[in-house]
Parts: C-alpha cells; structure tokens; sequence
C-alpha cells in the first residue's frame, strides 16, 4: 500500500535533511507506527507521502499512486487526520462536514453518524468555534474518516484527548483495520503504538533506526523478568525473577508450589524503554 | 461542482464575517457623503472686494462689467475698506477702479502669495469684463476642443470612477490574500488540500467572492449616485473584468509569501502605486507615461465611459477584453505558484 525508498527532505533545501534517507514499505491493512519525539521527522514524513510537502527525493508510492506525479484522484482514496485541529470555526461541525465530503469522487459517509461515533451528535449545529480542543481533535479526526479512505494517515490521533474519548479512538481505528483499512500511525504515544500497530518504526533525527513488530521488539530487547508476589509465614514478599537464569526459574518453581502467590506478571520492557535503548534517546 | 461547492462555503464563511458587511457599509458612506455632502458641481467663487471712484455712467458700466460668473463682487466705499477686508479674507483679491485725467484705471490689490498665472487669469478676466460692455465690443474668439466628446459629467459623478477603480475592482486585491493567509493560519488550507479538489478550484472560490461583494458595492454605489445614468450592461461587465484582475494580482502577490505580516507592505504599495493614476485623472494636464502605465489609469476612464450618455464601446470592451486576459495570465500564474507554496 506503501513503498519510501531513499526518501530525503530539507526545508532549507540543502544538506540538512529532516528526513535522511527513509525506507519502508507497508502492506495493505497493516497499522504501521512511526514512533520518535517532536521534531524526528514523523510529520515531514507523513506530509510527503500526503503530497502537502513536494518530493525532493526518493521514491515515494501510496494506494499504487507514485507521489511524485500523483493525480488528485489519489486523495479519494486516502484519509488525513491532522496533529493540529485544522476546521473552520464559524462553521457548524455538521457544515463543516458537509462541505468536505462534496469534495470527494467517491461515496461519503454520512456525517451525522460520524459525529455520534465520537460523541459530538449533540454538537452537531453548534460553531466549530465554540468546541473545546479535544471537541474539535475529534472532528478533524471523523473528518479524514468520510471518504472510507483505504489509507488512514493519523498524527497523533489521541493527543489531548481524556482517557474515554482516546479509547473510544482506538476503538475505531482497531475496526477500520478489520475492515483492511491500512493505517499510518504518527505519534509519540508508545502505548497508543503498542495496542494499535502491527509494526512499527523508530525515527529520530529525522533517520529510521529500526522497524519491527512491538512484540518482537519486546522479545529482543526485553530482560524477560517475572514479578510475583506471595505470603511467606504471614509476611508479603515481593521478587522479580528472570527466566533465563536456572536459580531463578528453581526458586519460581518452589514459590508456584506453595500456592501462595498473591500476583505475578511477566515485566517486559516497554516501547519506550526500547526507544531509549536503541537510540539513546526519548520519546517526548 | 466542487468549484460551486467551494465558493459557497467561502459566501457562507464571508457572511458570517465582517468584511462584507463592511465592504458594503463602505459603499453606502461612499453614496452618502456623495449626494448629501459633495455638490453636483464645483464652483470655485473668488470674492473681489472692489472700490469704485467713479461717476455717472462710468460707473454703472463698471457696476455691470464685474457682475461675471465664477466671481462674488463686494463693492466697498474706499480704497481702506478693499484692504481692511482683503486682511480678513485671505483668499480674496481687491480691485481700486478710478478716472484719472478721463481714463480709467484698474489698480488691484492683491494678497502677495498670487503666482504670474493666477495675477494674469484676474487681470485678463476683469478685463474682458469692462471690454464687453464697451459699445461695439465683440467676441472674435474661436474655441477649439481637441477631445470630440463635448459631454462632460456633472463633479460629482466624475468621482464615482475612482470609487469604482479603488473600492470595486481593487479591494479584492487586499482581501482576497488576507483569506488565503486565513485559512492559512486555520490549517484548513492543509484539510483541502488532501481530497480531489484542485488548487484552481480553491482559488476560483475564494475569487467568487471577491466578484460579488466587488460588484454589490460598485452597483449600489452607482445606483444611487448616477440612477438610470449609467449604462449597467458595460458597468457590469467592465466591474468583472477589473474585479478579476485585482483579485488575481493580490493572488499573484500574495503567493510570494506565507503570512500576511509578510505580504502586507507589497500588497499596500501596490494599492497606493494604483492610487496614483487618480491623480491623472483629475489632472489630465499632468499624466506622465509612468502613470499612464498603471492598470488602474485605463480603467479609470473605461468606468467614466459607463456612465456617459453616449459611451465609447470600444474603449470599454477594449478595457474588459484587455483587463479579462490580464485576469486569466495572473491567476494561472498564481495557480502555479500555489500549487507549490499553498500547504507550506
């Protein structure tokens, strides 16, 4: 669905790069996450391959279309959810949606039943202007929804937004991807990557470090440590373990066999701890 | 359709906004002051205070000789008088008329800031009084006017061309970039330009708008001031075209930059640098090829054609035709350069 290869950028058209040399390739109805910290080229990336920021070079293909010399028909096919709320503000929600999905060639969603997804039905005639920040995150993010897009850009689709409202989020993002919806996921979010995507990428300084899928990454890069807790005489006692050493796995056994384990959990290193690990730095 | 669909929702954004209301508020101050404050013409009176020692017949002769139009005459009993009034009224001149030894003699007292011209323009005309009333006094002057057209627009209906030119037609030039620099700043330039529509088709929309708040405002304006005078056919089609092309100047301008602190200067001189071709307008005698240049100095003329009785048509459609090619070149220009700087 997605080929980059050697893909470079430079604001400043000369040799600083915010992209360096991007290769990557998604296949159809994969969720694909492009994990890095503000500023790694998460966005200068996306905006190539959205055709907002013009292809200085590489080779960059979306939904079989090469960027380079895409025709404007390729946007029927794709959907763009922005970091920054980008709606007009003396429209309604409702207006705001009608106006955008009679710019499609191709059947729409009903905009009413997009804004009761996210919980903005009540809403739906009132001034975008008046929305509070995560009012109209969510209507930028049903927006890129209305054209039933094959491939579903998201930047950072659950930034500022509570806890219900960004479950609700990954919810449906979780339900276009049964639907063989292919995702490109921007965020610094690793927990919002570690649910949602298949594989994912760790970008930084505007170069790919690595590519993978987040339970490979665990395997590699995790210390494979067990947390337990259990009464010894009356006492509570708690212990990490790892599974690699035999002392370690013999005194597990032993604590298994009394039968007094209170709670135990494998601690596997996160997303984050990975990030750092391999590029020395954070996600934030 | 999605060229329809955009500049619906830019009629849609622009009335739940204030320029065009402002736009045509403007227009309706404009046709206000015009016809309540600004007379249908200009007369400029100079007031002469004059003294005349004379006698008998001399003196009714002079009496009637001053009675010229363009000049307000105070007679006054002495020579003192003419000065003391001429300190009190800067902008009056004197005259002292006596017979000394059977001639007469015409003494002016003037303020001392008169130039040759102005000095030779009093004397000649004064004179040409007295001359008129001499028995056997005849006009051998012979007026020739080198522009055919002998229809000449009342003073007030002269300005309404430059309201037209500035406000109608060039407006859009400033508005039109500080909407694009608008949604700009809103993102939502961002938002439309990731479905089908085209560039051209946002750009055209917004210039919609321009046209009919260009157009509302030039025709109420004309409406009120110049009523069946006109002739709206042209007007219209000459508002269009001007109205198309300062919309897509101030896109071609505006395309330079990526905000509109940035564009502001540029777009500000260009408005002023077309204000300049008014001046030739008022003032034929001082039209510099400079001037003469400027977009703004034919269009000046072809909306005064619009509202003489018998309108030069060639003038006009030479204008619409001229200005509607000159439209099109800047906004294709202006829709290469978009495509480029518009998500920038």
């Amino acid at each position: 669905m997605i080929s980059v290869k050697g893909l470079y950028h430079s604001y400043s058209h000369d040799e600083k790069y915010a992209v360096k040399d991007a290769n990557f390739e998604i296949s159809k109805g994969e969720v694909f996450g492009f994990l890095g910290p503000s500023g790694a080229g998460k966005s200068t990336t996306q905006g190539v391959m959205t055709g907002l920021l013009q292809l200085q070079k590489g080779n960059v293909t979306v939904a079989g279309y090469d960027v380079k010399r895409a025709s404007r028909t390729m946007f029927n096919k794709i959907g763009v959810s922005f970091e920054q709320s980008n709606v007009y503000g003396k429209l309604t929600a409702l207006e705001n949606l009608e106006f955008y999905r009679k710019l499609f060639d191709v059947s729409t969603r009903d905009p009413k039943e997009l804004l009761e997804i996210v919980g903005l039905d009540h809403v739906a005639t009132q001034r975008v202007s008046e929305f509070s920040k995560g009012m109209k995150h969510r209507l930028t993010f049903i927006r890129s929804m209305l054209n039933n897009p094959e491939m579903w850009f998201l930047d950072e689709p659950t930034t500022g937004l509570d806890p219900a409202i960004a479950s609700v989020i990954k919810e449906i993002v979780k339900g276009e991807k049964k639907r063989g919806t292919t995702v490109f996921l921007t965020t610094h979010n690793m927990f919002v990557a570690d649910e949602l995507c298949d594989r994912v990428a760790f970008i930084i300084d505007g170069e790919i470090k690595l590519i993978d899928s987040p339970r490979n990454l665990k395997l590699q890069y995790g210390e494979r440590l067990v947390e337990v807790e259990y009464r010894d005489n009356g006492d509570l006692k708690k212990e990490t373990l790892s599974f690699i050493d035999e002392k370690d796995k013999h005194h597990l056994n032993d604590i298994v066999n009394t039968g007094k384990v209170e709670m135990m959990h494998t601690k596997e290193a996160t997303l984050e701890e990975i990030f750092i690990k391999v590029t020395g730095k954070g996600l934030q | 359709m999605k060229l329809l669909y955009s500049f619906l929702k830019d009629m849609q954004l622009s009335l739940k906004s204030f320029y065009i209301y402002i736009e045509l508020g403007f227009a309706l101050v404009f046709v206000a002051v015009m016809l309540f404050a600004v007379p249908e013409n200009f007369e400029p009176r100079v007031t002469v205070y004059a003294y005349l020692d004379l006698e008998g017949p001399n003196q009714v002769m002079a009496e009637e000789s001053l009675t010229q139009e363009g000049y307000e005459v105070i007679l006054l009993l002495s020579r003192e008088e003419v000065e003391a009034e001429l300190a009190d009224n800067r902008s009056s001149v004197g005259l002292a008329v006596a017979l000394e030894d059977g001639t007469i003699v015409y003494d002016y007292i003037l303020q001392g800031y008169e130039d040759e011209k102005f000095k030779n323009i009093i004397k000649t005309s004064i004179e040409s009084g007295f001359a008129k009333e001499m028995p056997g006094y005849e006009n051998v002057t012979t007026v020739t006017t080198l522009e055919g057209k002998g229809e000449k627009l009342s003073d007030r209906l002269n300005i309404l061309p430059v309201f037209l030119a500035l406000n109608a037609a060039f407006m859009g030039l400033f508005i039109i970039a500080s909407y694009i620099f608008l949604d700009k700043d809103e993102g939502t330039i961002k938002a439309f330009a990731v479905t089908p529509a085209k560039v051209w088709q946002y750009l055209l929309g917004k210039m919609g708008v321009m046209l009919v708040s260009g157009l509302m405002s030039g025709l109420v304006a004309t409406a009120f001031i110049a009523g069946l005078k006109a002739h709206y056919l042209h007007l219209i089609l000459l508002l269009i075209a001007c109205n198309a092309f300062g919309s897509a100047l101030g896109l071609f301008i505006a395309s330079f930059f990526d905000t509109m602190t940035k564009a502001m200067g540029w777009l500000y001189m260009s408005i002023i640098i077309l204000a300049f071709a008014a001046v030739s307008y008022y003032m034929p005698a001082f039209s510099p090829l400079v001037i003469r240049m400027l977009p703004s100095y034919p269009m000046l003329f072809a909306f005064r054609e619009t509202l003489y009785e018998v309108s030069d048509l060639r003038y006009i459609y030479a204008n619409v035709l001229g200005f509607s090619l000159a439209g099109v070149v800047l906004f294709l220009l202006s829709n290469w350069r978009f495509k480029k700087t518009l998500t920038v």
